[in-house]
């Protein structure tokens, strides 16, 4: 673990670390602007790439070339993950594009399981490109419907900010068991997003808080280092090695990364005026 | 149980909190705000539950910890976890920090108050003002703890392992064992979930939950003659009739306490073995077993706890008189457990159980069981012991041992410059940086 300068401090400072005793009064919403405006580029790009590699995916879906669909499958998903948090302001979209099989009261089997899973399912589960033209198409629809709204819209501050630390609930609550590839068991690479989008957040809002804040700031870059330096011992030439390869120590340690990067970023809104 | 001068201050800041009064109260008097208040008639449906208990208080500094000797309370909890902690400055943040949270935890007060653009300090759930409500907080280690740093492994416990299966056991392992294990406990479920979240959201980085078992105790109605009696366990029979007791020093030195003077390592003295195991009970099939051959099976008459052919549950009985078991069946599960002859005393065990109730399993039975924590000053003559005596017994019919493990429970916190685990620390050759508090 590269940064462990905090490790050593007092009951007292961590106590301070965990619930500052006020929020930064520092950071006027101008400040917000410039930051704002470069994620909106960031996450642009990011929507660009999954409209684009979701055609090649759903195009090998279509084509019956199983193989390249499953190796499609888990780098395709990677560019929805890292802009989760604004995509999940599009509920319809986001049930529709990423919903599990359990969100379905007939799980696997309902009509309504759309999306990368029901694609997961199909290829990974059953082997198959069969009936899977129909939810291939309505995935790319969906993701070009989803770019379109991204790019009218206008983003909340609060919503990009609290992004941060909605993507590491999301893993610490739903992802880290591996439940969310349950099919591929590619979760390492919906990891590797998530972090990615939510370091991406705390990059660009980090200026503001730096000088005032440089305990807090450390910290959670130290453990951003913590979970990188974890996953890459799982990276292969493609991208990650299958979930049960995890072992039950790095579990443990991304599960601790995870919850303390939840827990610390809980208050980014908070230290930069946002309610 | 003490009550202070802080707590009677919460009991009026409670009292106010609760009627209103002070700046909300003229507001809503006032009319200004956006609420005003209902008349209402009497008590309503949603009403909290009234307690008179929520200011009893156990003392969070001692020779030993508390939650060991301390009577039962009729909630509890089991949370073992995973220590990402390794070198002996983040161990010492990890002893510090949890031994500061408990020390608050168990006096109550109220939590800072933070900018409401930030998450609370306080989870909330007790309300502003946290109240002890008896609740005790006791750490112990696993042998994974000392296994896994090399700077700590000669100083493990001479007696402590990771727990085996014994032979009616069927471990899960996703609930057993841990790096460190906290036994809660308090007056009420929801004090000790308090409690469990503080320690969760204070200590993110150095503790992963693993597991947790929840349990209580049957509250009875007070004895018109000051008598107590032993709580009831899930199969129906008084349970801790046997217990030695905890009120006599000596015994507990004897049978409870690590003491200075035997092989194990200095720092653990006034620490105990803690022995964790979550017994399923198969309750239907119980349900269903004639009366009289529960009282074989276990040993004693249901409706009183007494032996056979006594009449209260503190008598002895008698086996060398009944060498044939004629009385108490030889296979009796308290008659394996402790045959009262000589040199049985070395065994002797401090229980303090809670029963638990899950939910539903698989094949539609209750998931019920009992929540068995003992503690002694040797593992191995302890419950080991006694454990493979009753290796066979005819109770193995209607019971499974699915999880639990084996702790060393740190001894206690004697005053305000020390802290959990300072022994330990000291002993591995790492001086704790100094804190003023």
């Amino acid at each position: 673990m590269k940064l462990r300068a905090y490790l050593t401090a007092s009951v007292f400072a961590i106590t301070a670390a965990v619930a500052p005793r006020a929020a930064n009064a520092e950071v006027s919403p101008l400040d917000l602007v410039g930051p704002i405006a470069e994620y909106k580029l960031f996450i642009g790009e990011n929507l660009e790439k999954l409209v684009n590699e979701t055609k090649a995916f759903t195009d090998a879906i279509k084509a019956g070339d199983i193989e390249k669909a499953k190796k499609l499958y888990a780098p395709t998903r990677m560019n929805y993950e890292i802009v989760e948090p604004v995509a999940e302001l599009f509920s319809d979209l986001d049930g529709s594009i990423d919903s599990r099989a359990d969100d379905h009261e007939q799980a696997e089997k309902d009509p309504a399981f759309t999306g990368f899973h029901r694609l997961e399912y199909g290829l990974f589960s059953q082997n198959s490109t069969e009936g899977l033209k129909d939810f291939a198409d309505k995935l790319q629809a969906d993701v070009v419907e989803l770019h379109k709204r991204i790019t009218e819209l206008t983003f909340p501050p609060e919503k990009v900010v609290g992004g941060a630390a909605a993507l590491m609930e999301e893993v610490a609550a739903t992802k880290i068991s591996g439940e969310e590839d349950r099919y591929s068991h590619t979760d390492l690479w919906d990891f590797k997003a998530n972090f990615d989008g939510s370091r991406k957040i705390f990059d660009l809002v980090r200026p503001l808080i730096e000088k005032d804040d440089g305990t807090f700031v450390a910290k959670v870059s130290g453990n951003f280092d913590t979970v990188d330096k974890t996953l890459s011992k799982y990276k292969t030439a493609e991208g990650y090695e299958l979930y049960d390869k995890l072992t039950d120590d790095d579990r443990t340690v991304l599960a601790a990364a995870v919850n303390t990067l939840a827990e610390d970023l809980s208050t980014l809104r908070g230290k930069l005026g946002l309610n | 149980m003490a009550k202070d001068n802080d707590t009677q201050s919460f009991i009026t800041n409670r009292r106010n909190l609760l009627l209103g009064v002070g700046a909300a109260g003229s507001v809503l008097a006032a009319g200004v705000a956006g609420a005003h208040a209902e008349e209402r008639h009497g008590e309503q449906v949603t009403d909290a539950p009234v307690s008179d208990k929520m200011l009893e208080q156990q003392p969070f500094n001692g020779q030993y910890q508390s939650g060991i000797v301390t009577p039962r309370p009729a909630a509890g909890m089991v949370a073992s976890f995973r220590v990402l902690a390794s070198k002996p400055e983040e161990v010492e943040r990890l002893f510090k920090t949890l031994s500061a949270r408990i020390a608050f935890l168990m006096k109550g007060g109220t939590p800072p108050a933070l900018n409401d653009k930030l998450p609370p300090a306080d989870n909330g759930i007790l309300g502003p003002v946290v109240l002890p409500d008896n609740l005790t907080m006791t750490v112990s280690l696993g042998a994974s703890f000392f296994d896994q740093r090399d700077w700590l492994l000669p100083h493990k416990p001479v007696r402590l392992s990771r727990m085996k299966a014994f032979k009616n056991d069927a471990l899960d392992q996703s609930l057993c064992h841990g790096d460190l294990s906290l036994q809660i406990s308090s007056n009420t479920p929801d004090t000790n979930i308090h409690a469990l979240r503080d320690i969760l959201k204070n200590l993110p980085d150095l503790i992963v939950l693993r597991w947790k078992q929840e349990g209580s105790v049957p509250v009875l109605p007070r004895s018109p003659d000051g008598t107590h009696q032993s709580a009831r366990n899930f199969l129906g029979f008084r349970d801790g009739s046997a217990n030695p007791d905890a009120g006599d020093t000596e015994l507990m030195d004897r049978i409870v306490w690590v003491q200075g003077n035997g092989d194990e390592p200095a720092w653990a003295r006034n620490g105990t073995y803690q022995v964790i195991r979550i017994i399923r009970n198969f309750v239907e099939r119980w349900d269903r077993t004639p009366l009289g051959e529960q009282e074989r099976i276990i040993g004693r008459l249901k409706p009183s706890g007494a032996p056979f052919g006594g009449r209260t549950e503190i008598e002895l009985p008698d086996y060398a008189k009944d060498t044939e078991g004629t009385v108490t069946p030889l296979d009796a599960h308290i008659r394996l457990a402790n045959d009262r002859a000589k040199g049985s005393d070395a065994h002797l065990i401090l229980r303090r159980p809670f029963n638990y109730s899950n939910g539903v399993s698989k094949s539609g039975q209750l998931e019920q069981g009992l929540l068995f924590i003992a503690y002694q000053a040797d593992l191995e003559k302890g419950f080991i012991t006694v454990q493979n005596k009753l290796n066979g017994e005819p109770l193995e019919e209607y019971i499974k041992p699915i999880g639990g493990g084996f702790f060393f429970t740190l001894p206690g916190v004697v005053n305000a410059d020390d802290f959990l685990g300072r022994s330990l620390l000291e002993a591995a050759g790492h001086t704790p940086t100094i804190t003023k508090s």
